[in-house]
């Protein structure tokens, strides 16, 4: 009884053309939760299935505890590694005991009855999940949450030092999200288990796994600690996503905001203008508000993490470049920033106060000025602004020479707008409910 | 548990206290109408092999009538009530043991193509002992119907296995393969009856089946296959159990599925076929008496398949009766009787669900 709970090697899995694994290699330790993570189709099934043996594998080695898989009848397999599938048919309508006591059959023997070697094990998979007053209830009546419990009793019933669990947390609500994972987690710790959990949801995943592994169209593209893997760059890689990265403020937890996908130019000219705003310190608030109100297609940034402005343009749902406070602007920052302007019509900078830190601001409109349209508020003159030492004044002075329009205020950057859209010949106020802007702060909000 | 008619335990003793009494009590009724009494002392003194009395009946039976009655009960209605037994019982197992490996409520030995492939081996003998030119001795002729139908219904169930072994065939698609078969062989078995006019009526009453054939040889050779092929069938309860929750979940708990689909197949291939060779085609027993036994003890196929053996035991034997009874001096053939019966009660089985406030189960 040696060896890791899982070796796998070089696994490959092809079905005719299609190739679901291409030379995947890892390992578990006991007492570990790893999450699998990767976009639909990227082999996170294929990978748990072909652990458990439903797959025949077309090249590679898995072994369990340091016994070859292959040498392993299926009985055998079963008492070394569980699986809990996505989905399974609701079958007949067992009772929630009998329903887990089916995870003792790999010792039951095969045609003849066997006696478990371990009778207590059915009770204590109950005791452990919380089921004690559902066992005598049908599993058919039970809800989303409470099944899902009874189909994880089911597989801890097995017995076995690994696990399988194959999106457990698919059709869960939030609540029931943590409580599963969470005690998925507490299993693998206090029982020695080694779990594997293929899943979605990455911030799920860097809360309660150990180790992430990433696939990408059936390789293993990253493997570490949430920490390590978990990154803008994978994600857009992977997944094709762009998002921040932000840590959890009580651990180093990190999660990922996504954003939605980059602006693409409207199908219909003069449809809903796409405005980036430059802002910070609260200058941009009203501005924000209003052009969302407007039904602007929006993005942001480079706002300060934490500041008033980031914190409205994530309640909107606007795509933001987000940099922490008082820090230069990153040389990512600045790429994120350039994007996001050349994708949009209009750059409105707002009045903000100007430092050494995000003056950079100013130098990247100024190098878009020809190109894009650009709209300054106006900065008040009775309040000190410019903190630069003079750059940012001169900065703005050049835009406004290279053809950047000075407006009074907020009122005056609508107006603009409007001339902009009585140009298009369309209507700029189509309203937050027109589809896709309400979708949008609803899903970030 | 969730039986829909009170505990699982008292209804599994009401069924086999059923079975127990049809078995018993059937030899009463027959076309001659024979006082019970001596009916049930000519059993009686059979069963202990004579060593009752000194005679060949026991004192109460009119000893002009010991021979003749003797012949009726021992030789006729007692092997027939059991040959109803053990075919009822093949065909209720089979059902059940199909049902479970295809996770479908509707599968049945017939279903499968198995009572046309039969029907084919039974026209085919037909056709051959019928024929004018036929030289077969009487001998040769009575065995070849059985082991024509046998054969033929071997057929179908070899092609469902075969199609099985070619890979990662679907539960669902083995059946549309037995479903398919069904249909080439009912349009053989026309094509052959409109060739030979002569054997329609063999063949039709065949279909029909019937127990009036019955003899204990016939009784022995269906009751060993039974021994054997049912019993082992009867012993798949928990991989049944489990196949309920998918292919995949059965394998991902140590029980190879498509190696428990093709034993099942196989199995109720042979016990069906050895049925059906000395009978004809028995319909709905196979279907019903699995829907019987869940109503009554729920879906634990430990406890389903040996009791939609003892279920189908008594069905077909309380269908036999009822053929010998419906119409005085005529015995109907016991196939249609089943076919009024289990098509009545499976239409209620169903319509309970739907109708309102209906008792039913979701099942």
């Amino acid at each position: 009884m040696n060896g890791a709970p899982l070796e796998a090697e070089g696994l490959t899995l092809r079905y005719g053309e299609r190739t679901a694994l291409r030379g995947v290699s890892f390992q578990t330790a006991p007492r570990e939760l790893v999450a699998l993570a990767g976009p639909n189709g990227s082999g996170k099934s294929s990978l748990l299935r072909a652990v458990m043996g439903l797959e025949r594998l077309t090249e590679g080695r898995i072994a369990v505890r340091g016994k070859d898989a292959r040498t392993l009848t299926l009985q055998e397999r079963a008492r070394e590694v569980a699986w809990m599938p996505q989905e399974e048919p609701v079958g007949e309508d067992l009772s929630v005991e009998e329903y887990v006591r089916y995870g003792r059959s790999p010792y039951l023997g095969g045609l003849l009855p066997q006696a478990d070697p371990d009778p207590e094990a059915t009770d204590r998979a109950v005791v452990a999940l919380g089921l004690e007053d559902l066992r005598g209830r049908g599993i058919r009546e039970l809800s989303g949450g409470e099944r899902q419990r009874v189909r994880l009793a089911r597989v801890l019933a097995q017995g076995t030092s690994l696990l399988l669990l194959d999106e457990p947390t698919s059709h869960l609500d939030i609540g029931h999200q943590l409580d599963m994972l969470g005690r998925v987690r507490d299993l693998a710790r206090r029982e020695g288990r080694s779990v594997i959990v293929a899943i979605h949801d990455l911030n799920l995943a860097a809360r309660f796994a150990d180790r992430v592994l990433v696939l990408s169209h059936g390789q293993l593209v990253a493997e570490g600690t949430p920490e390590e893997v978990l990154s803008p760059a994978l994600l857009r890689q992977v997944w094709g996503v762009d998002a921040e990265l932000r840590r959890d403020s009580r651990g180093r937890v990190p999660y990922l905001i996504p954003r939605l996908p980059d602006p693409t130019p409207s199908p219909h000219p003069g449809g809903r203008p796409r405005v980036h705003v430059v802002a910070g310190g609260g200058s941009g608030l009203e501005l924000l508000r209003r052009l969302f109100d407007r039904g602007c297609d929006l993005t942001a940034g480079v706002l300060p993490l934490f500041d008033s402005d980031s914190d409205l343009a994530e309640e909107l749902g606007v795509p933001s470049v987000l940099e922490l406070p008082f820090a230069p602007l990153s040389s990512e920052s600045r790429e994120r920033l350039r994007q996001l302007m050349s994708s949009s019509e209009i750059v409105v900078v707002a009045a903000f106060p100007v430092g050494p830190t995000n003056v950079g601001n100013l130098e990247e409109v100024e190098r878009v000025v020809g190109a894009r349209r650009v709209l300054l508020v106006h900065q008040d003159r009775a309040r000190p602004w410019d903190f630069t030492g003079g750059s940012a004044a001169r900065l703005r002075a050049q835009i406004v020479e290279k053809g950047g329009e000075e407006v009074s205020d907020v009122d005056g950057v609508l107006a603009a707008l409007s001339g902009r859209a009585t140009r298009a010949s369309s209507s700029i106020g189509g309203g937050r409910s027109d589809g896709p802007r309400g979708h949008v702060s609803g899903a970030t909000g | 548990m969730r039986a829909a008619w009170g505990h699982p335990r008292s209804g599994a003793l009401l069924l086999l206290l059923g079975l127990a009494a049809a078995v018993l009590l059937s030899p009463l009724i027959g076309p001659e109408p024979l006082p019970w009494k001596d009916v049930l002392s000519i059993m009686l003194h059979q069963a202990a092999g004579g060593a009752l009395g000194s005679g060949s009946c026991l004192p109460a039976v009119p000893p002009a009538q010991c021979h003749v009655w003797t012949v009726i009960v021992w030789d006729a209605r007692v092997p027939a009530v059991l040959l109803a037994a053990f075919v009822g019982a093949s065909l209720g197992v089979s059902g059940a043991s199909l049902q479970g490996v295809f996770r479908n409520p509707l599968a049945d030995p017939y279903l499968l193509g198995l009572s046309s492939g039969a029907a084919l081996g039974a026209a085919a003998a037909f056709a051959l002992t019928v024929s004018p030119g036929s030289s077969l001795n009487p001998a040769t002729r009575s065995l070849l119907l059985p082991v024509a139908a046998f054969a033929g219904g071997l057929v179908p169930g070899t092609v469902v296995l075969l199609a099985s072994l070619s890979g990662r065939v679907g539960a669902g698609s083995l059946i549309m393969v037995g479903i398919a078969l069904n249909a080439l062989f009912s349009a053989i078995i026309s094509a052959v009856l409109l060739y030979n006019q002569n054997i329609t009526i063999q063949v039709t009453f065949w279909l029909w089946g019937g127990l009036s054939y019955a003899t204990w040889t016939n009784d022995a050779l269906v009751l060993s296959v039974l021994m054997v092929a049912g019993m082992l069938l009867a012993l798949h309860g928990r991989p049944l159990n489990l196949l309920q929750l998918g292919e995949d979940v059965a394998s991902s708990l140590g029980t190879d599925a498509p190696k428990v689909m093709r034993r099942v197949v196989l199995l109720t291939t042979i016990l069906t076929a050895a049925a059906v060779a000395f009978v004809g085609i028995i319909g709905f027993v196979g279907l019903i008496a699995p829907h019987v036994v869940r109503r009554v003890v729920g879906v634990d196929y430990r406890r389903v398949l040996p009791l939609s053996m003892a279920t189908g035991a008594g069905f077909l034997i309380i269908s036999w009766d009822a053929a010998q009874i419906i119409i005085p001096t005529v015995v109907l053939p016991v196939g249609i009787l089943t076919g009024f019966v289990g098509s009545a009660f499976f239409l209620y089985v169903l319509f309970r669900r739907w109708l309102p406030r209906g008792s039913g189960s979701s099942r």
